[in-house]
């Protein structure tokens, strides 16, 4: 049965005698968007565009807000009207076209940066939405008071407020700080910061505001040592009070983050502070303690590493011998290895999909599977950068968008929805491009961090943190700095 | 008529034989004015660099962030260096001048275990050579193998000695117990061997024909390969023999590789041409390759079981090959020409001065006259 809309395209005039109309089918994967019941196939006209074909969709769903709507014609966002794109690929009008509706994203407009002395390795976001923020109830971030960390080449923590203010910043090398460059820093909860580097020590930072002073400090807690090589990344998870770390060492290392815990560390990894490096070495007047477990299977250097998204007894790790390796953490045993053809630097979990993501020296992002049985490796790739993927986040609003930082100097954003099929199998472009602001063309981007309030932040070699946010935030944070 | 080309046996194409470089990855800025010499350290994490602003820099391979430099002397070049093979301890060797040193780079990561057992390492010799300096029987005295004075040191340089002339060519035993200097003005000393253990210089070959460009070890036998102006002799170390004499036929070589397996060995020259040699086969090259404008400065094989090989050209390119050994003795080496790097800037005259490879993947980088230093993956 074939339903007649009759429909103006947007506020443009339509010649409705010389347009002629097809049949359409409505879909989406987003259950709170779907049809109450299956319209069927209904009949528009050609000269259709987004905005009146989301002006449809609303009608049926009976929203009482508008919401904006995107189409996706076999993988491809439709950016012409209905006849251009059917013209373009050849396609009849006399077909039944597949639409698939999705939310619209609102553009990751530029925001605002945040400069640093050296290479910024590493940014993560509180906000009342981040995890460390859920995992300990505490909502009491109100307007305006989301708090960005950093960690940078010269080996500084910084904690920053929304307008470009730093709160407070570790110990610096002639201060007794530790010398080495930081790889990988996280808001375990409002209050506690995990920070792992070069020197393969996890130090963990208490994090304390007083509002009524305007003061901020970060003192140190623990130092976690018991791996041998440079810690790329970590992985915090406050409720089960683990951390993971990926070493240099091959190792995966397991953490708690409760000093009573954890055994002592091996004498010979105690990390000693250097001062200046004609200063005598001082011993280190932290607590120290060693890891629960130190995952070995991995034949080269561990880059990064992550707990599965619903289960804090698995966790996936990526690694320079190609390959991403899943761990049952309970029995410290390795249960899948899935080999791709690169270096691997960066993965990210996408739980509704129950894939993986896994970037590195091949220049393009490689969406795995891991349970799948099957021998077929890559479910899909995504090819646009120009060089290595440094790090991968996902989309807190989208299980299927995800934000990728290249050695290319850009951001990309995947909707993995979008996509193609060529004789490599299915292959997704990115719907978004984002370029550094400060101007330097190819500046390394080697940390990304997307967040549901704040946005997508990014780190990189031109010493900048980098904010392109919803427009939510656009009143909130000024321009500049 | 048969055209002679339909029937020589067709190459396999480029496509076919990857994975290889074809892009650079990673640029690292910091030398002032030109970088001689570069080498991946073992563990394939850090690049060592040493150049005309006579400093030795440790940048990380994949971003390219210096994390460590020393200057050796002030207004002296570092011609070379290289890194002791293993990955149990981080030892650097370079040179400068007439002076080579021994390194234990401070980068961060060294931590207390790798620190204390490179430094075991470069120090065990001490006391050694001051009582068995009796192998040099010239008139000479044996060469003093020093520490470099308190603000070296403090960098973590620990040990330095002298040769009397300029060091240009610094090459490792794979054990990593002995490495080779060539000193090309040298004369009878433009080769030494030293033994790290034990603080010594040796110099066994006293009766060199000809100026010596370089020198290497044999991967696997106990033979020495010393290469002059227009000749390569392979030595039995053993029984301190010449075993043969590889004439490549250019007129000036500039350096040379022994393939991983150690038959095959390739020669770049200054006379543009890159010689692929058989040693099975004949001391004359089984393939000659002339692709370059310009000098050929440096050829290396990769060493991590992948059939690549480079050259480094002072028309400011890397030319990567497919050079495959065959096992079968009736069957020569294939060779297939896959991509040109380019991307150096030529100054005065000068193009890329030095190339190494990844230990494992099939990565290579290059120095150049330019002040850069690149990753090509
Ligand atoms: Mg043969």
């Amino acid at each position: 049965m074939t339903t007649q809309m009759r429909l103006r395209g947007g506020s443009r005039d339509v010649d409705y005698a010389s347009s002629s109309q097809v049949r359409i089918q409505l879909s989406t994967r987003d259950n709170d968007i779907s049809l109450p019941k299956n319209p069927g196939p209904l009949l528009v006209n050609t000269n259709l565009r987004r905005y009146a074909l989301s002006t449809l969709v609303n009608h049926l769903l009976k929203t009482e807000k508008p919401i904006p709507f995107e189409f996706l014609i076999n993988g491809t966002f439709l950016r012409t009207t209905l006849d251009e794109y059917l013209t373009s690929r050849g396609i009849s009008s006399e077909a039944t076209v597949p639409l698939e509706y999705v939310r619209a994203a609102i553009p990751p407009v530029y925001k605002t940066s945040f400069m640093h002395d050296n290479w910024v390795c590493s940014v993560d976001v509180l906000s009342v939405t981040s995890p460390a923020a859920k995992w300990v109830g505490n909502a009491r971030i109100g307007f305006n008071q989301e708090r960005v960390i950093s960690g940078d080449y010269d080996g500084l923590l910084r904690v920053w407020d929304m307008t470009g203010d730093v709160l407070a910043v570790s110990r610096t090398v002639r201060e007794g700080g530790p010398v080495s460059a930081l790889k990988s820093v996280k808001f375990i909860s409002p209050t506690q910061i995990a920070s792992c580097g070069m020197d393969g020590v996890i130090r963990l930072w208490e994090y304390t505001e007083d509002a009524e002073n305007l003061t901020a400090s970060l003192s140190p807690q623990i130092e976690l040592c018991g791996q041998r090589r440079v810690i790329e990344s970590i992985a915090v998870h406050q409720p089960s009070s683990r951390i993971l770390s990926a070493s240099g060492d091959h190792t995966v290392g397991v953490w708690s983050t409760n000093a009573s815990e954890a055994p002592n560390p091996p004498e010979e990894l105690r990390p000693s502070h250097r001062g200046n490096k004609r200063q005598k070495v001082q011993p280190s007047t932290t607590p120290q303690r060693g890891p629960l477990a130190l995952l070995e299977s991995h034949t080269a250097q561990v880059a990064d590493t992550i707990f599965a998204p619903n289960d804090h007894t698995v966790a996936y790790s990526v690694s320079w011998d190609h390959s991403l390796k899943t761990w049952d953490l309970p029995t410290s045993t390795c249960v899948d290895t899935r080999s791709t053809t690169a270096v691997l630097f960066a993965t990210v979990s996408m739980p509704n999909l129950s894939l993986v993501a896994v970037g590195g020296t091949a220049g393009h992002i490689t969406l795995i599977d891991p349970r799948d049985s099957t021998t077929t490796v890559s479910a899909m790739t995504l090819r646009g950068h120009k060089n290595f993927t440094f790090s991968l986040a996902t989309d807190p609003d989208s299980a299927y968008r995800l934000v990728s930082g290249s050695a290319d100097g850009t951001c990309r954003v995947w909707d993995i929805r979008s996509s193609t099929t060529d004789k490599n199998g299915k292959v997704g472009a990115s719907v978004e491009c984002l370029q550094r602001e400060s101007g330097k063309r190819e500046a390394k981007v080697f940390g990304v961090c997307w967040d549901k309030d704040v946005g997508i932040l990014s780190a990189s070699e031109d010493k900048f943190v980098q904010i392109n946010g919803g427009a939510k935030v656009e009143a909130r944070i000024p321009r500049g700095h | 008529n048969i055209d002679p080309e339909s029937l020589l046996p067709k190459l396999p194409s480029p496509e076919e034989l990857r994975p290889f470089p074809t892009m650079c990855a990673t640029k690292f800025l910091g030398h002032e004015g030109r970088v001689r010499s570069l080498a991946v350290a073992p563990s394939g994490h850090w690049l060592a660099s040493g150049g005309d602003d006579g400093t030795v820099r440790v940048g990380e391979l994949t971003t390219g962030h210096q994390v460590w430099s020393v200057q050796l002397e002030k207004g002296e070049a570092v011609n070379v260096v290289r890194w002791r093979p293993g990955t149990e301890a981080k030892v650097l060797a370079a040179a400068t001048g007439e002076d080579v040193y021994l390194i234990s780079p401070q980068i961060a990561d060294l931590n207390k275990e790798v620190a204390t057992k490179s430094r075991e390492i470069i120090d065990a010799g001490w006391g050694y050579a001051a009582n068995g300096a009796k192998s040099n029987t010239k008139k000479e005295p044996a060469t003093q193998w020093v520490r470099p004075g308190s603000r070296l040191e403090g960098d973590g340089v620990l040990v330095k000695f002298s040769l009397r002339k300029t060091v240009k060519i610094i090459s490792w035993h794979r054990r990593g117990e002995y490495f080779a200097t060539v000193s090309p003005q040298g004369q009878t000393n433009a080769v030494a061997i030293h033994t790290l253990s034990k603080h010594l210089t040796q110099l066994p070959f006293r009766k060199l024909k000809g100026l010596a460009q370089s020198a290497q070890f044999h991967p696997s036998k106990p033979i020495f390969f010393v290469a002059t102006q227009r000749m390569i002799r392979s030595y039995d170390l053993s029984k301190q023999e010449l075993l043969k004499i590889i004439q490549p036929g250019a007129r000036w070589i500039s350096s040379f590789d022994v393939h991983p397996g150690g038959d095959n060995l390739i020669v770049g020259s200054y006379d543009k041409r890159l010689l692929w040699h058989d040693l099975e086969l004949s001391v004359r090259p089984y393939k000659t390759l002339r692709y370059h404008k310009k000098a050929i400065r440096a050829v290396k094989f990769h060493q991590g079981g992948l059939p690549l090989f480079a050259d480094a050209s002072d028309d400011g390119s890397l030319q990567i090959f497919h050079g495959k050994v065959v096992e079968d003795m009736m069957e020569n080496a294939s060779i297939v020409p896959l991509k040109v790097l380019r991307g150096h800037q030529v100054k005065k005259e000068l193009g890329v001065l030095d190339l190494d490879w990844h230990p494992r993947e099939p990565w290579c980088v290059s120095a150049g006259a330019d002040g850069t230093c690149r990753l090509w993956t």
